[in-house]
C-alpha cells in the first residue's frame, strides 16, 4: 500500500479556487460541498432542499459545468475551482439574472439561483442550444410555482441578449 | 426535505488507493465497514433514506491510474469504470457506434448527475439505466478480483452478480466493434456486399414516471440484424427495471435466429416475453404491469425493424 493510500485522515484541509479566490477549508474528507458553502463560506444564495440531488436548489458551477452540491463531497472538489450564484452576480446582475427577473422566470425564488447556475453552465459551453439541449440542460432543477413557462422565455431571452452584446 | 445523514453520523475516514491491488486489500481489511465509492450518488441516496448507513471507511476508486479515460483497444471501445456518465453520453465513437448507450445515458439523471456518477458505479450498483444498452452490443467488463484482471461478458457478469464477493472491483467496459467496423481490405469488400442486403436495427425504452429522476419501471433494449427477407440474422434483447438486475433473454433470442419477422413469430414473442421476463413488484407497479410494458415494446421495436 502506498502512503498516499493511507492519507485518511478524519480532518482534511479542502483547498480549491470559490468564486475566484482561492480557499483552504478545514473539514472531512466526506463533508458535503453545499454545507461547506452554506455553513462555513456562509454564501446562502446556493439553497438546499432535497439533499439527494433531485431538485437543484443547490446547484453551482464546478471547472464551469453545474453539479449539485448536496451530492459533491470535500475530496472530489479539491483543487477545483467552484462558483456559486454569488460568483456569477459578482460584477453585478449577470445578463441571465437579468432576463429572469425581465420574463417572469421565478416567484417564490427558492429554485431562481440554482436555475440560473444551470442555464450559464449551459450558454458558457453551448450559447445557441437547441430546445432539447435547453429542457437536458435544466431537467435536474425543479421549479415548484412557475410551471416553467416564465424560465423557458428567460433562458431564450439570455441567449438573445448574449448575442446582441457579442 | 432529506434527513442529513451527516447531522447524524461520525465522518468516515476517505481512502484514496491508487491501484486496484490497494483497494482490494483495503476493503478486504475493513470488510463490512467500508464501500467503494465511484462518484457517490447512488450511495448518497441510499444513505439519505436511510437504505444503508454510512460506512467507517470509503474507498475512493478516482485514483487509480488508467479508469478515467475512454479508449480505442484492439477489438472495441474501452470505457474506464471511473469516466463519468456524461462523457460517455457526450462522447463521439459512443453516438457513432454505439447510440442506444447514448439514448440510455441521455434518459439517466440529469446532466448534473451524470457528471459526478460513473459508468463504473452504474453498472456495479446491477441496476443501472446503462445496463439493457450495454447487454445489448454485448458489451464486456474486466474486474479485478484480489489476484488478477478477469474479462467476462457483462451478462455472464450479472448472472453471478450476487454470488460475488463485495470485493469485487470493476475496472473497465468494453464495447466490441461489430465485424465491418474492424476489417481491411478485400475482406471488407466482401463484408460490404453482405452487409448491404442486412439490415442493423437497435432501440433502448426506459418506461418510468418522471425520466431523470425516479427508478425505470422497465427499460428494454433490442439488437439484432435482419436479411433481405427479414430473417433474423443476429439478435439480442434485454429487459431491466426497477430492482430488477438486468438480463438478457438468450432463450429467445436462439428462438428467433432464422425465423422471419411477421405477425406470428411477433405473437411468439410477445408470449415468451410474459413467461421469462422475472421483473420485481414495487410499491409504483406489478409484475403483471411490467411484463406487458417490456413484451409490447420489443415486439414493436421489431415490427418497426422489420416494417420501417
Ligand atoms: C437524482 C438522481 C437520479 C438518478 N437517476 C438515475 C437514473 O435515471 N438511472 C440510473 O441508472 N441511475 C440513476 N441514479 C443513480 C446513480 O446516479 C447512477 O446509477 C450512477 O451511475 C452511479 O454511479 P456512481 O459513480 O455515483 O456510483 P457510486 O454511488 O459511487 O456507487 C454505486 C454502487 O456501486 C459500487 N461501486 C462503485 N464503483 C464500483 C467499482 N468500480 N467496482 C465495484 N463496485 C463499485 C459502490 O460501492 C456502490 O454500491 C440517480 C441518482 C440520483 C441522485
Ligand atoms: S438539495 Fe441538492 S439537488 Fe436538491
Ligand atoms: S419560483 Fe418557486 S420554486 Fe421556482
Amino acid at each position: 500500500m502506498t502512503e498516499h493510500s493511507k492519507q485518511a485522515e478524519s480532518t482534511f484541509a479542502l483547498r480549491c479556487v470559490i468564486n475566484g479566490e482561492a480557499q483552504t477549508i478545514e473539514t472531512t474528507a466526506s463533508a458535503r460541498l453545499l454545507t461547506l458553502i452554506r455553513d462555513e463560506l456562509e454564501l446562502t444564495g446556493t439553497k438546499r432542499s432535497c439533499d439527494i440531488g433531485r431538485c437543484g436548489a443547490c446547484m453551482v458551477l464546478m471547472e464551469g459545468e453545474a453539479v449539485n452540491s448536496c451530492l459533491a463531497m470535500a475530496y472530489q472538489c479539491a483543487g477545483k475551482s467552484i462558483t456559486t450564484i454569488e460568483g456569477i452576480s459578482k460584477g453585478g446582475f449577470d445578463p441571465i439574472q437579468q432576463a429572469f427577473l425581465e420574463e417572469g422566470g421565478f416567484q417564490c425564488g427558492y429554485c431562481t439561483p440554482g436555475m440560473i447556475v444551470s442555464v450559464k453552465g449551459l450558454l458558457d459551453s453551448n450559447p445557441s442550444p437547441s430546445e432539447d439541449e435547453i429542457a437536458e440542460a435544466l431537467s435536474g432543477n425543479i421549479c415548484r410555482c412557475t410551471g416553467y413557462g416564465g424560465i423557458r422565455r428567460a433562458v431564450t431571452r439570455a441567449i438573445e441578449g448574449r448575442m446582441l452584446a457579442k | 426535505m432529506g434527513m442529513n445523514a451527516q447531522g447524524s453520523m461520525a465522518f468516515p475516514q476517505v481512502w484514496h488507493p491508487q491501484t486496484a491491488a490497494e483497494a482490494w486489500h483495503l476493503k478486504q481489511s475493513f470488510g463490512t465497514d467500508s464501500v467503494y465509492v465511484s462518484g457517490g450518488t447512488l450511495l448518497r441516496t441510499q444513505w439519505e433514506s436511510g437504505v444503508a448507513a454510512i460506512p467507517k471507511h470509503l474507498i475512493d476508486l478516482s485514483a487509480i491510474r488508467g479508469l478515467g479515460e475512454i479508449r480505442i483497444g484492439e477489438t472495441g471501445l474501452v470505457i474506464g469504470g471511473q469516466v463519468s456518465l456524461e462523457a460517455c453520453r457526450t462522447h463521439p465513437i459512443i453516438q457513432r457506434h454505439f447510440p442506444i448507450v447514448t439514448e440510455a445515458l441521455r434518459q439517466t439523471a440529469a446532466p448534473s448527475i451524470r457528471r459526478l456518477g460513473t459508468i463504473g458505479g452504474n453498472i456495479a450498483s446491477n441496476i443501472g439505466d446503462s445496463l439493457p444498452a450495454l447487454l445489448g452490443y454485448n458489451a464486456h467488463v474486466v474486474w479485478y478480483n484480489g489476484m488478477e484482471d478477469l474479462q467476462i461478458t457483462l451478462s455472464e457478469w450479472l448472472k453471478i452478480a450476487g454470488m460475488l464477493h463485495t470485493e469485487r472491483l470493476l475496472l473497465q467496459i468494453q464495447l466490441p466493434f461489430q465485424a465491418d467496423e474492424t476489417l481491411e481490405g478485400h475482406e471488407v469488400e466482401h463484408l460490404r456486399s453482405v452487409i448491404s442486403k442486412t439490415k442493423r436495427f437497435s432501440a433502448y425504452h426506459k418506461v418510468g414516471r418522471r425520466e431523470a429522476f425516479t427508478p425505470s419501471v422497465v427499460t428494454a433494449s433490442v439488437s439484432g440484424s435482419l436479411s433481405e427477407k427479414k430473417e433474423v440474422n443476429e439478435i439480442r434483447i434485454a429487459l431491466g427495471g426497477g430492482q430488477m438486475i438486468a438480463q438478457r433473454l438468450e432463450e429467445l433470442e436462439r428462438e428467433l435466429l432464422g425465423k422471419v419477422i411477421d405477425v406470428q413469430l411477433l405473437r411468439h414473442v410477445y408470449n415468451r416475453i410474459m413467461q421469462l421476463y422475472k421483473p420485481r413488484e414495487d410499491l409504483f407497479a406489478s409484475v403483471s404491469y411490467r411484463k406487458t410494458t417490456a413484451a409490447h415494446l420489443i415486439a414493436s421495436e421489431l415490427w418497426k425493424a422489420a416494417h420501417q
